[in-house]
């Protein structure tokens, strides 16, 4: 498949994967994290079926990447794109999310879920177990990476920033940081009170490769991944990748009220219009290229 | 004593009370500031009225305490208010060290107490008692009614040390006493209702489901009395002492871990009185790490809902 098609074949996914993101969102009947789940929705396709080198029938491979979703409560988010690569079943995802017993939850959980590489769902954590990972791969001499997806609130834990030093100073060019940079925390934006600006200089400082990226633009996401430095270099980077909470949802994008939520049968199908106003039948976004 | 009326058809969310409740306060007491690691959203008012007392630091639970402990130092009386898991836990030595150690007037709120955060073990707050409870200087407080908040944020404005207060979900919370009837005084249980057979020791959201299973009883002909042991710490060692005395049948019902919880502070004190009641049964999380559900779900999977107490009860009238 050439790049065009490949990037085509990825946007169509998350195109779906947002689809069933919402649907989920108006029939589970409790608050699902529903904007940041958007945000990352283009970030975890790419990952899930171009990136990562992951095996739905091999789920322990020693070889493959390991993924960390820092930010735990993306986790259906996560879960749904991983159904769709054959990790998972939709329906059984849809049908017992958030429920008693159920492997599903809101925050991942590895006990109850393989395939899933560790729980998580506090924020602040998730880096530290990466910077593990690495650490371990590089001394065992493998050659898989290690990836981590960090909100942007989440990099205000003092951890995140220990790992980082620590990633740097370990040299785990095998390690790859990913920041889901919405501009948004769960009750306000990122400049608000707490300033993240300057962003890019922070992770630089602290020793790391920087890459910045359109978090929505599939093209943008794949030549990012394609330009990862080799797992065996000396640098980890970082992809800040500028997203849009909410994202394909006019009346969720930016809006501090959907960090979380339920849609009502209404608002369900008012928002997969509006998803396919934004993206059209083929899954990618009417900016010119497809109409 | 012991007023419930219109028993369970109430409710208030416990967040909105804290956020008015703050806000009333901070409007005469400049010495208030209030501060959130990113789980603020009822405090608008006080952010609208005292902004220069307003501190959100982002997701950062250990610097907000931090930050709570250096305004004590100077004087001021901070109020954090946060999610339970994280501010116990993740914070737990900025906790002990920097505001317990030095005696500090800092007031912890808490959401999301025992299994009622639906959000799963990362999020479940089952061990939250144990820890704040076992810091010297420290006061616990667990709220059962959302109208107690009104009191008890009042009363922390001069009450001494730290003081760490824990609420269930504080959304859509069950008021169980008339409102204006009650007067919450920190190391004084509640009895909540009385009995002569049996009686059931609760704190926070399981006072309610306390009653109901004792409401229940009594139409059998049991008599279950019901205390509302809201102060974790100070214990009130003159109520429990007299309840035992009285039935010499306990119960003791909280959603926190069965050990290390309300259920062990009364068995301690017990044992250090050379008291022994005829029965004592502690429900509440087993050694598990729950998982997901509701808080209903969870508490009648791990056994300790309406059913299981009245279940208890009965067993221990056996005794
Ligand atoms: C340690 C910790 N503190 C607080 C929370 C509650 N919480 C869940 S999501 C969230 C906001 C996350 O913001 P961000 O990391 O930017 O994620 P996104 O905007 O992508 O959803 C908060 C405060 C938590 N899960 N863990």
């Amino acid at each position: 498949m050439d790049k065009q098609q490949e990037i085509a074949r990825l946007e169509a996914l998350a195109y779906d994967l947002r689809k069933k993101l919402l649907y989920l969102c108006g029939t589970y009947g409790g608050p699902v994290h529903i904007g940041g789940d958007l945000s990352a929705a283009d970030l975890l396709i790419a990952l899930y079926h171009y990136g990562m080198n992951v095996d739905p029938n091999n789920i322990m491979n020693p070889a493959r990447d390991r993924f960390i979703l820092s930010k735990g409560h993306g986790a259906v988010c996560m879960y749904i794109a991983m159904a769709l690569r054959g990790f998972f079943d939709y329906d059984e995802i849809c049908a017992t999310y958030g429920k008693l017993d159920s492997a599903f939850g809101m925050h991942p959980c590895k006990v109850h879920l393989p395939g899933v590489e560790t729980s998580s769902g506090s924020l602040g954590h998730g880096l530290s177990i990466a910077v593990g990972m690495a650490l371990s791969a590089k001394q065992k001499g493998q050659k898989h990476r290690v990836f981590c997806l960090m909100g942007d609130g989440e990099t205000c834990e003092g951890s995140i920033w220990e790992a980082a030093m620590a990633a740097s100073s370990y040299k785990l060019g095998n390690l790859v940081g990913i920041v889901d940079r919405n501009g948004q925390l769960m009750t306000s934006y990122t400049e608000d009170f707490i300033h993240l600006e300057p962003y890019a200089d922070k992770w630089k400082a602290f020793g790391w490769n920087e890459i910045e990226l359109d978090g929505h633009n599939m093209a943008e996401i794949v030549a990012a991944l394609d330009s990862l430095p080799a797992p065996d270099s000396e640098q980890p980077t970082v992809l800040i990748a500028h997203t849009i909470k909410g994202k394909g949802v006019s009346f969720m994008e930016r809006d501090i009220g959907w960090h979380a939520g339920a849609l009502s049968e209404e608002d369900l199908e008012r928002a997969l219009k509006d998803l396919e106003a934004t993206y059209g039948k083929s899954g990618v976004e009417n900016n010119g290229r497809n109409l | 004593m012991g007023v419930t009326f219109n028993f369970g058809q109430f409710f208030l969310s416990g967040r909105t009370v804290i956020g008015d409740t703050l806000h009333e306060i901070g409007l005469k007491n400049d010495k208030l500031w209030v501060l959130t690691p990113d789980t603020g959203a009822a405090l608008k008012a006080f952010k609208r009225d005292c902004g220069d007392r307003f501190v959100d630091v982002g997701i950062a639970e250990q610097n907000v305490v931090g930050i709570a402990a250096g305004l004590a130092l100077e004087g001021n009386i901070p109020v954090i208010m946060g999610m339970i898991p994280f501010m116990t836990m993740r914070a737990c030595e900025q906790v002990r060290t920097d505001v317990c150690y030095q005696n500090l007037p800092v007031r912890i709120i808490g959401t999301g107490g025992g299994l009622t955060s639906e959000g799963g073990s990362t999020h479940n707050a089952m061990e939250d008692i144990a820890l704040m409870s076992s810091l010297v200087n420290m006061t616990v407080i667990s709220i059962g009614d959302p109208n107690m908040i009104r009191d008890i944020l009042w009363a922390s404005m001069k009450y001494p040390g730290p003081m760490f207060i824990r609420l269930a979900q504080g959304k859509k919370d069950r008021v169980i006493y008339e409102e204006g009837t009650m007067k919450y005084e920190i190391g004084k249980g509640i009895i909540a209702k009385e009995g002569k057979d049996v009686i059931i020791f609760a704190h926070g959201e399981m006072v309610f489901q306390a009653l109901e299973a004792a409401f229940r009883l009594e139409a059998e002909g049991i008599s279950v009395g019901v205390i509302d042991m809201f102060t974790i710490k100070p214990l009130d060692k003159e109520l429990v002492l007299r309840a035992v005395e009285e039935t010499g049948r306990i119960v003791v019902l909280e959603d926190h871990l069965m050990y290390g919880g309300l259920a062990t502070a009364i068995s301690d004190l017990l044992i250090d009185r050379a008291v022994y009641p005829k029965a004592f049964r502690r429900l509440g999380i087993p050694q598990v790490y729950a998982g997901f559900g509701t808080g209903e779900e969870l508490r009648a999977k791990y056994g300790y809902d309406t059913e299981a107490t009245v279940r208890a009860v009965r067993e221990v009238l056996e005794k």
